[in-house]
């Protein structure tokens, strides 16, 4: 193929944005495609890294510097990839685009949204919180441009909303677009999503308002979340004495997810610091069917000794309601006994799911539905949509990836 | 574990040859004995079952199970079964461990009568076979013959309890009123086995079923009734090994088909609020939720309630794996959590489809002191209230 045929990545997560800077900074051509209105996939709505607790807003910030700088770089949010002909080297797809109905000169100086009177659930803050019609996905969102999510809002506001922009950015008119490129080689970065817990019957079904997944929990304990970084419980606001992490809600699970999710127990272990540190005085519990730590036994040996961590080996059973809180019924393995635990919240370690929903190609799975490399259509998949994996590991899939497309000239 | 003994990995090897095939799937997670309904009693049984711990002993081929607290606690409900996150069937596997020592000649003493009375009459109630059918009294009930459609297989229970016949006539009224070309067989019938195979008693399990195989085929059976779940379960599942493949329907899935077809109407508005329980057998073992939901919604004037646990979530009646043979102290019984499940839905009539769960839910009844509050009746029975 020709030097000067641009690669497709799909997805900005941390895998598709890794994949896209390599390449462009190699001095490739590069059209990333994100779904959202904003990149950064599930890292941006996290509060800390394990096992350093550092906050993932530095590393972020870094890429969107480098994204900033990258020469032969587009990148369309509110996209998707419809349609993909052809092969390595010589691959014809279409990428839809929908408005955004606020273009360029927007500065995000939030003036359109305290004019905007309606609202919509916060899908970034896991529908903990609602933002105006027109938002701005937490205050490191990339682009940082506003979007208005016009089936959320009131006809009403439409005018108001446009007039208040000084900068002439909000533009009403704006029309949906189909773009047809040629690329040379396209990778697959779409990422995870959380397992459904609904289908677990004995975890509550999803529906008690105090057990809250992992990834809802990141939200809570963020300083910029719904609560200031306040874990209270979503019920009645309450601050929290008693929290149980509950490993593998759906995970390992031959009737759910038959393999390991490999990040949830070390998500946990980091939650649990976000615990002890916002509510010193909580009691903290974790039942497991074993931890897996991985490279990280020693921040696992840490929380071990913390003596307000009570780390229990068994598979939780069942949840209910009791009285203003919660109960939660469990065997402990290694004494046999039978366990009634009163509780104010439980965090459900959901697992992780590849995210495949309407994939235009025949694509090549594992028997888990992960994405492999395929021979039919070329395809390079990379990151969480081809395995469970944190973020170090993805970045290096990302690498391999970017790598693999130079291997497809 | 605490127990100090020596493990005997042969004696594993042994009960999982037996039948316990997914014995070793299990990685101990606990999941079947939080689960189990015996977690939502109080008293001896809770503190000394442990399905999990159970099939670890059998793994290890270590003793100390005998106590009929712990090895005949199992309901055989299947709630751990289908939710166990290594598909092992915790049923079989400790239905292989009282095999074993059924083998080595250790029987509850709750059960040497019953195994008794199976041995000699085919039933486990005690009673000569000429009394099967004296369940019949005044009623109309054809005797099966090579023109008739479908064989009606009493359940023992229905055939010989006092209080269990009511639901034999019951079906037998539906039947003759819908125009069902059908017929019993009687005396000569054994029980189908279900429960007996349950506490271990394998051969006696296999003489009853092959027993009854041989006259089914004699008569020329080839489309089989049942009153109680088990009956079907076994029927369905365990008969075909041994040859017996036959048809076999429970009646509620009959009479949902009948009344679809306008076959049979219930016209008598009964005004009631009734609270449905899934029998085990009938749902997760085989399957079956919707057929007794359309035929009590044909019920005119009838308001049927779901219960809190309900479905693939039902709770035992406690009557499965042997129990309803078996005291339980009161306070320890899973029917009280079913009476009163359906007390907080407003129900005055707890309604269901299984001989046991009628016997043991209306024991619950009686121990609560309810029986002014809320009756127990089999769905047929609603539906012959319900009879113009
Ligand atoms: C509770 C929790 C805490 C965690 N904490 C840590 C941690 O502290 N440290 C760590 O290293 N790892 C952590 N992880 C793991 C981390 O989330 C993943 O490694 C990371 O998200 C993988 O990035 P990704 O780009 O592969 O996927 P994603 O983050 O899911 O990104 C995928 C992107 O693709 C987009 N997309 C999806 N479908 C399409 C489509 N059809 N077209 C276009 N775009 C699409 C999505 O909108 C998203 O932006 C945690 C995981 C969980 C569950
Ligand atoms: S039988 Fe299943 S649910 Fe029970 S401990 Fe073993 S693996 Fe867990
Ligand atoms: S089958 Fe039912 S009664 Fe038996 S161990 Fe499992 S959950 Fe308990």
């Amino acid at each position: 193929m020709s030097q000067s045929k641009a690669t497709l990545v799909v997805g900005g997560g941390m895998s598709g944005i890794s994949t896209a800077l390599e390449l462009s900074e190699l001095g490739r051509p590069v059209i990333l495609v994100e779904k959202s209105p904003f990149i950064g996939g599930k890292v941006a709505t996290f509060n800390k890294y394990f096992p350093k607790l550092c906050p993932p807003t530095c590393g972020l910030e870094i890429n969107y510097k480098r994204l900033r700088k990258a020469a032969n770089l587009s990148l369309h949010t509110q996209a998707q990839v419809t349609k993909v002909d052809g092969g390595p080297g010589d691959y014809t797809v279409t990428i839809e685009v929908a408005p955004r109905y606020v273009n360029h000169k927007c500065t995000a100086c939030g003036e359109c949204a305290e004019a905007c009177g309606s609202e919509r659930d916060d899908d970034f803050n896991q529908g903990m919180a609602k933002t105006k019609a027109i938002y701005l996905a937490g205050h490191m969102a990339y682009p940082h441009r506003y979007v208005l999510d016009k089936e959320a809002c009131d006809e009403a506001d439409l005018p108001k909303i446009k007039d208040a922009c000084k900068y002439g950015a909000v533009d009403l008119d704006e029309t949906p677009q189909t773009l047809t490129e040629q690329v040379g080689a396209i990778v697959w970065a779409t990422g995870w999503e959380s397992y459904d817990v609904s289908k677990v019957d004995y975890l509550g079904k999803g529906e008690l308002p105090d057990v809250i997944t992992n990834l809802q929990m990141e939200r809570l304990a963020d300083p910029s979340g719904p609560t200031g970084g306040k874990i209270l419980r979503p019920s009645d606001g309450k601050e929290v004495e008693s929290v149980a992490f509950v490993q593998c809600a759906g995970s390992r699970d031959i009737n759910h997810l038959p393999y390991c999710s490999g990040i949830c127990c070390l998500a946990s272990l980091k939650q649990i610091c976000y615990v002890r540190e916002a509510a010193p005085n909580a009691k903290v519990y974790m039942f497991h069917i074993d931890v897996r730590a991985g490279k990280y036994e020693e921040f696992y040996a840490k929380i071990q000794a913390d003596e307000a961590v009570e780390i229990i080996k068994g598979k939780v059973a069942s949840i209910f309601p009791e009285g203003e809180g919660l109960r939660l019924q469990v065997e402990n393995i290694e004494s046999g006994e039978s366990l009634k635990v009163d509780l104010d919240m439980i965090v459900l370690a959901t697992g992780i799911v590849p995210n495949t929903a309407d994939l235009p190609f025949e694509a090549t799975m594992d028997d888990y539905g992960f994405l492999m490399l395929g021979d039919a259509p070329g395809i390079i998949p990379a990151g969480c949509v081809r395995r469970p994996a944190d973020v170090a590991t993805v970045v290096q899939d990302a690498t391999g990836a970017a790598m693999r497309t130079l291997t497809q000239e | 574990m605490s127990d100090a003994q020596n493990p005997e990995p042969e004696l594993g090897e042994a009960i999982a040859e037996m039948g316990a095939e997914t014995l070793y799937w299990c990685m101990q997670c606990g999941l079947c004995t939080g689960g189990c309904p015996w977690r939502l009693t109080d008293g001896d049984i809770n503190k000394e079952f442990n399905a999990r711990k159970l099939q670890h002993q059998g793994q290890l081929g270590l003793e100390g199970y005998e106590s009929d607290n712990n090895l005949f606690a199992c309901t055989t409900c299947g709630l751990c079964v289908a939710r166990c996150p290594r598909d092992v069937n915790a049923i079989d596997n400790i239905r292989s461990i009282r095999m074993m020592l059924a083998e080595g000649g250790t029987v509850p003493q709750s059960y040497r009568p019953i195994v008794g009375s199976l041995t000699d009459n085919g039933n486990p109630w005690m009673e000569t076979r000429d009394k099967r059918t004296a369940w019949i009294k005044d009623l109309d009930v054809p005797t099966y013959t090579e023109d008739t459609e479908y064989l009606l297989y009493v359940c023992c229970t229905s055939c010989y309890d006092a209080r269990s016949q009511k639901i034999a006539r019951a079906v037998a009224t539906l039947l003759n009123k819908a125009g069902v070309s059908w017929g019993i067989i009687g005396e000569e019938e054994s029980c189908c086995g279900e429960s007996i195979r349950k506490i271990g008693q394998e051969e006696l399990f296999t003489t009853l079923a092959e027993g009854n195989i041989e006259l089914f085929k004699s008569k020329g059976v080839k489309k089989i009734i049942t009153t109680s779940p088990h009956c079907l379960y076994t029927f369905a599942n365990e008969y075909p090994e041994l040859g017996g493949e036959f048809e076999v329907q429970h009646y509620t899935q009959l009479l949902a088909a009948l009344i679809r077809d306008g076959k049979l109407k219930m016209d008598k508005d009964l005004d009631l609020t009734v609270a449905f329980h899934d029998p085990c057998y009938l749902g997760r073992h085989c399957d079956i939720y919707q057929d007794p939901r359309e035929v009590l919604a044909a019920l005119p004037g009838t308001r049927v309630m779901e219960m809190t646990r309900n479905r693939e979530s039902s709770i035992c009646c406690g009557g499965g794996g042997g129990r309803v043979w078996m005291e339980t102290p009161p306070g320890e019984r899973f029917g009280d959590l079913r009476v009163n499940d359906a007390l907080a839905h407003d129900a005055s009539v707890l309604v269901t489809t299984c001989p046991y769960c009628t016997i043991m839910m209306e024991a619950s009844v009686l121990g609560l002191d309810k029986d002014e509050e809320i009756a127990v009746k089999d769905v047929a029975e609603l539906l012959v209230d319900a009879l113009a």
